[in-house]
C-alpha cells in the first residue's frame, strides 16, 4: 500500500505532527519497563498455562531482566519507605522525608496520566485538522458540545482520576498490600528509636499492631506517622494497616467487576435490542416478556442467593469472587439498559436505509451491525456510565454487608465496614474517606454519562449545559 | 421484448393491531412489462407504499401479505422468496435524506450492494462506484465518491440513491415518490435521469407518487389507488383525457391550471378512510359528489369503460348497467344530494 507509506512519510516530515509523535515515544519511554513487564508477564503465565512446556528456568532470566528496566512511576525509583537515622532520611527519595516522597511520586503518577491524555486529545485533533478526509463529522459536534459540558467534564475528571488510580496502583500506595496486610510478618521495617538513639528492626506485623485506630486512645489519623516512621496519608485502619494502600487496591476490583458487569450487559442488552427492533412483533414481545421476568427477580436477594449458594465453587474462587460478581451483575442488569436501548434502536428500524439495505438483500446481522448499532452506541456509553456507577455502589454495598468480594481482598465497602464502630471517635477516617470516594466516583460516573447525553442529543439538554437544546427538552 | 417481469394479482396486505385488522392494500393486481412504467397514483394513506414494500418483501409486523400472488419473471415471491431475487427489484424511497446512512461514505455505500450483487471489493469495486456515479449523473465523481451524504444536495443524494439501485443489476426499479422530497427543477432532472436509465437498461419501473403532473409525464400506464382498492386503470393518454371514476376527475381537476377560470382549485371533501372489513359499499362513496343509494351497500366491481382498445377499467356503479344512474356530463360539476 503505497498510499499509507506516503502519508506515514508525510505525517513524520510535518513538524507538529512529528512532535507529537516524539511526545508519544517519550511518554512510552517513561513507562517503557512497566509496560513490558506487564506484556512479558502475561506471555509467561500463557506459556506455563501450556502442557508441557518446560522452561521456567529462561523464562524466569527473562522475566526478571525485564523487571530491571527502570520505569519512572514504580516505587523503586522513587521510594517513599526509609527510616530515619538520628541526622536524615535513609532510604528515601533524595532522602526526603517519607511524606514528601511519596506525595511527589503521586503526583508525577497524576502528571504522567494526564500528560497521556492531553497527548491523545491532541493527537486526536492533529488527525481531525490534517488527516481526516471529512471536513466535519456529526461527532466532531457531540466533541464539541461535551467540551463546553462543566457538569461532564468534572465526570470525566474523576472518572479519569479513579482509572489511573486504579491502574496504577501498586505504585500509588506508601506500601503494598502484600507487605503491610497479607504477608506483614513476612517483611521486616527499620525505624528510628529514639529512646536508645539508634536504628532498630521490627516486624511490619508487630508495628502494624502498634498503629491500630481504634478510636480516641489509639489512633492513626490521615497525614501521620506512626511510631515507626511509617507515613499515612489517609491513617490507619482499625488493625494497623495503610488505609490508603487498602483503597488504592481497591478501586481496582471496583473497576473491574463494574467494567466487566456493564460491558457484558451492555453487550447481551444491544444484541436483544437490535434484533428486537429489526424483527419487531412477536419477537419483540417475547424479549418484552423474559426481560419483564427478569426484572420482577428483586436483585438483592438474588445476589445474596446466588453468592452464598455458589460459594463454595471454582467460579467464586476467580477473581475473589469478583468475576462471579460481574456474572451476577450482568444477567440481572441487562434488562434496565435493553429498556432504554429499545427505542432508540426501533427508532433506527424505521429509517429508511434499513430498508434499502433489506431491498438489496444485506443480511440481517450486517443491518444491525452497520447501520442500526452506531446509533445505539452513544445510548449505550450514556447508560453503560450510569450503570457503573450503581454498579460500584451494589459491589461496595455487597461488601458492606460481608457478601460478594472475599477478604482479604481489599475493597471500599468493606473499608466502611470495618471503620464503622469508630465512626464517632478520632479513628472516624476508617469509614468516612471511603464512604466519600464511593459517593465521588459513582456521582463522577453519572455525571460523565450526563454530559455523554447532552453531547449526544442536545434536545435532551437538562442539566443547563452551555448548548441548550433548540426547546422541547424537558 | 415484452415480457412481463412482474405480476401482481389480487394482492391484500393488512396490518393487525390490537383493535382491529387494517387492509391497506385490498385486493390489487397489475403487471409490469420490461421498459414499461406503471404508475400508482393517490393521496396519502391510500397504500401505495405498502403495495410497493409488498412488491419487495419488506412489509414487517403486524403487516402481512394475507392474500394474492406476486410473481417476478415467473417465480412466487409470496411465502418468503424473495431472497432469489434481492437485487433484481431495486427501489427508490421518497427522501433522499433518509434514504442514506449519515455514517458511511456515499461510495462505502454503494460498494456495499456492489459487493453483494457483484462480488466486487476494493479498488474494482470503488472503481464501479465512481461509474456508477457517473452514469447518475454526479460530477467530479472520484472525489464525491469519498463524501459523506452531508456533503451532497437534496438532487445529488437522490442520484447517489439510484446508483445504489443499480449497483444491484435490477430489472424492475420501484420509485416510491422519488421526487416529492425536491424541489421542481431538480424534480424534472431526477425524472429525466430515471427515463435515460430506463430506455439504457430496458427497466420495468413502479412509480409511486401522489403527484398527477408527474404521473403525466413519465408513466406509460396508470393505476388510481383509493383505500387500498384500484378504482381505475388505464394507459395514461386515455386516463388524462377521458377519466370515469369521480375519485380520477377529483384528483384530476385539483392539479392547479387545468381548471381553467375558476378562482378556487376544486378539492375533495374529507378524507381517505382506514378500510378494516371486507368491502360492502363503495369506498369513496362517502366524499363522492354522484354517490346515490346502491353506493351505499354495493361494492363495485372493475369494468372495462371507455375505448374498447384501450384496456381501461374503472369500479364505480356508475357505470354499471345494472344501475339507472348515469355518469354526469363532463364539466358539470354534480351536486351528490340530487340523487334518486
Amino acid at each position: 500500500m503505497s498510499v499509507t507509506t506516503s502519508r506515514v512519510a508525510d505525517a513524520l516530515t510535518d513538524g507538529r505532527t512529528a512532535l507529537w509523535a516524539l511526545v508519544g515515544l517519550l511518554l512510552f519511554l517513561l513507562e517503557a519497563g512497566a509496560f513490558l513487564n506487564f506484556v512479558v508477564g502475561l506471555t509467561i503465565d500463557g506459556i506455563l498455562a501450556l502442557p508441557g512446556v518446560d522452561a521456567a528456568g529462561f523464562l524466569t532470566t527473562v522475566e526478571s531482566a525485564v523487571r530491571e528496566i527502570p520505569t519512572l512511576l514504580s516505587r523503586e525509583t522513587i521510594p517513599n519507605e526509609g527510616y530515619y537515622d538520628g541526622s536524615g532520611y535513609e532510604g528515601t527519595f533524595l532522602g526526603l522525608s517519607p511524606a514528601i516522597a511519596w506525595a511527589l511520586r503521586a503526583t508525577l503518577v497524576y502528571l504522567y496520566a494526564f500528560a497521556a491524555f492531553g497527548w491523545g486529545v491532541w493527537g486526536y485533533r492533529i488527525y481531525r485538522r490534517n488527516y481526516r478526509a471529512a471536513d466535519w463529522t456529526p461527532r466532531d459536534d457531540v466533541f464539541d458540545r461535551f467540551r463546553g459540558h462543566k457538569w461532564g467534564i468534572f465526570g470525566l475528571v474523576i472518572v479519569f482520576m479513579f482509572v489511573t488510580m486504579a491502574v496504577f496502583a501498586p505504585a500509588l500506595g506508601p506500601t503494598t498490600v502484600d507487605q503491610n496486610m497479607r504477608n506483614s510478618y513476612g517483611y521486616e521495617t527499620k525505624y528510628w528509636d529514639s529512646d536508645s538513639g539508634s536504628v532498630e528492626t521490627i516486624l511490619v506485623g508487630d508495628a502494624n499492631l502498634d498503629s491500630l485506630s481504634q478510636g480516641n486512645d489509639q489512633n492513626i489519623g490521615p497525614w501521620t506517622y506512626d511510631d515507626y516512621g511509617r507515613f499515612h496519608p489517609f491513617g490507619t485502619m482499625q488493625d494497623g494497616s495503610d488505609l490508603f494502600t487498602f483503597l488504592v487496591v481497591g478501586s481496582r476490583i471496583s473497576l473491574v467487576i463494574g467494567v466487566l458487569s456493564v460491558a457484558l450487559s451492555a453487550s447481551i442488552a444491544a444484541t436483544l435490542a437490535l434484533t428486537s427492533a429489526y424483527y419487531k412483533g412477536r419477537v419483540d414481545l417475547s424479549m418484552v416478556l423474559i426481560s419483564d421476568a427478569v426484572m420482577a427477580m428483586p436483585q438483592l436477594l438474588l445476589l445474596i442467593m446466588l453468592t452464598t449458594v455458589l460459594r463454595e465453587t471454582w467460579i467464586n474462587e476467580v477473581y475473589s469472587g469478583g468475576f462471579l460478581l460481574a456474572l451476577i451483575f450482568a444477567f440481572t442488569g441487562w434488562t434496565y439498559m435493553w429498556r432504554s436501548i429499545r427505542g432508540p434502536a426501533l427508532q433506527i428500524s424505521e429509517r429508511e436505509w434499513i430498508d434499502a439495505a433489506r431491498s438489496f438483500g444485506q443480511t440481517p446481522i450486517t443491518i444491525m451491525r452497520k447501520h442500526m448499532l452506531p446509533y445505539v452506541t452513544g445510548y449505550l456509553l450514556i447508560y453503560g456510565s450510569m450503570t457503573l456507577g450503581g454498579a460500584i455502589i451494589s459491589i461496595a454495598g455487597l461488601s458492606y454487608l460481608g457478601l460478594g468480594v472475599a477478604p482479604p481482598t481489599p475493597e471500599w465497602g468493606r473499608a466502611v465496614n470495618l471503620g464503622q464502630d469508630y465512626v464517632r471517635t478520632g479513628s472516624w477516617h476508617i469509614s468516612l474517606i471511603p464512604g466519600i470516594l464511593i459517593t465521588l466516583v459513582v456521582t463522577g460516573f453519572n455525571a460523565l454519562g450526563d454530559g455523554i447525553r447532552d453531547a449526544i442529543d442536545p434536545q435532551s439538554d437538562s442539566a443547563g449545559g452551555e448548548t441548550a437544546g433548540a426547546g422541547g427538552g424537558a | 421484448m415484452s415480457d412481463t417481469l412482474l405480476e401482481v394479482e389480487n394482492l391484500r396486505t393488512v396490518f393487525h393491531t390490537e383493535k382491529e385488522t387494517i387492509r391497506a392494500v385490498d385486493g390489487v393486481s397489475f403487471d409490469v412489462e420490461r421498459g414499461e412504467t406503471v404508475g400508482l397514483v393517490g393521496e396519502s394513506g391510500s397504500g401505495k407504499s405498502v403495495t410497493a414494500r409488498s412488491v419487495l418483501g419488506l412489509v414487517d409486523e403486524p403487516g402481512v401479505i394475507e392474500e394474492g400472488s406476486i410473481e417476478f419473471c415467473g417465480d412466487e415471491l409470496v411465502g418468503g422468496n424473495w431472497d432469489e431475487h434481492r437485487g433484481d427489484i431495486a427501489i427508490v424511497f421518497q427522501d433522499p435524506m433518509n434514504s442514506l446512512n449519515p455514517v458511511y461514505t456515499v461510495g462505502n455505500q454503494i460498494k456495499e450492494a456492489l459487493r453483494i450483487h457483484q462480488g466486487l471489493r476494493g479498488q474494482a469495486a470503488t472503481d464501479a462506484a465512481i461509474e456508477l456515479l457517473e452514469d447518475v449523473g454526479i460530477p467530479d465523481a472520484a472525489r464525491r465518491v469519498t463524501e459523506y451524504p452531508h456533503q451532497f444536495s437534496g438532487g445529488m443524494r437522490q442520484r447517489a440513491v439510484i446508483a445504489i439501485a443499480l449497483a444491484c443489476d435490477p430489472d424492475l426499479l420501484v420509485c416510491d415518490e422519488p421526487t416529492t422530497a425536491l424541489d421542481v427543477t431538480i424534480q424534472a432532472q431526477i425524472l429525466e435521469l430515471l427515463d435515460e436509465l430506463q430506455r439504457e437498461e430496458d427497466l420495468g419501473v413502479l412509480f409511486i407518487t401522489h403527484d398527477m403532473g408527474v404521473i403525466e409525464e413519465t408513466t406509460d400506464r396508470v393505476n388510481v389507488m383509493y383505500a387500498g382498492e384500484f378504482v381505475e386503470s388505464a394507459p395514461v393518454d386515455e386516463l388524462f383525457d377521458d377519466p370515469k371514476h369521480p375519485y380520477t376527475k377529483g384528483l384530476l381537476a385539483s392539479i392547479p391550471g387545468r381548471t381553467a377560470g375558476d378562482e378556487r382549485l376544486p378539492t375533495i371533501e374529507g378524507e381517505v378512510p382506514t378500510s378494516t372489513s371486507e368491502p360492502s359499499e363503495c369506498r369513496f362513496a362517502p366524499r363522492c359528489p354522484h354517490a346515490f343509494d346502491a353506493c351505499e351497500s354495493v361494492h363495485p366491481e372493475r369494468i372495462a369503460v371507455g375505448d374498447p382498445d384501450a384496456d381501461h377499467e374503472t369500479a364505480c356503479l356508475l357505470y354499471d348497467d345494472e344501475f339507472e344512474e348515469s355518469p354526469p356530463e363532463d364539466g358539470v360539476v354534480a351536486d351528490g344530494g340530487e340523487t334518486a
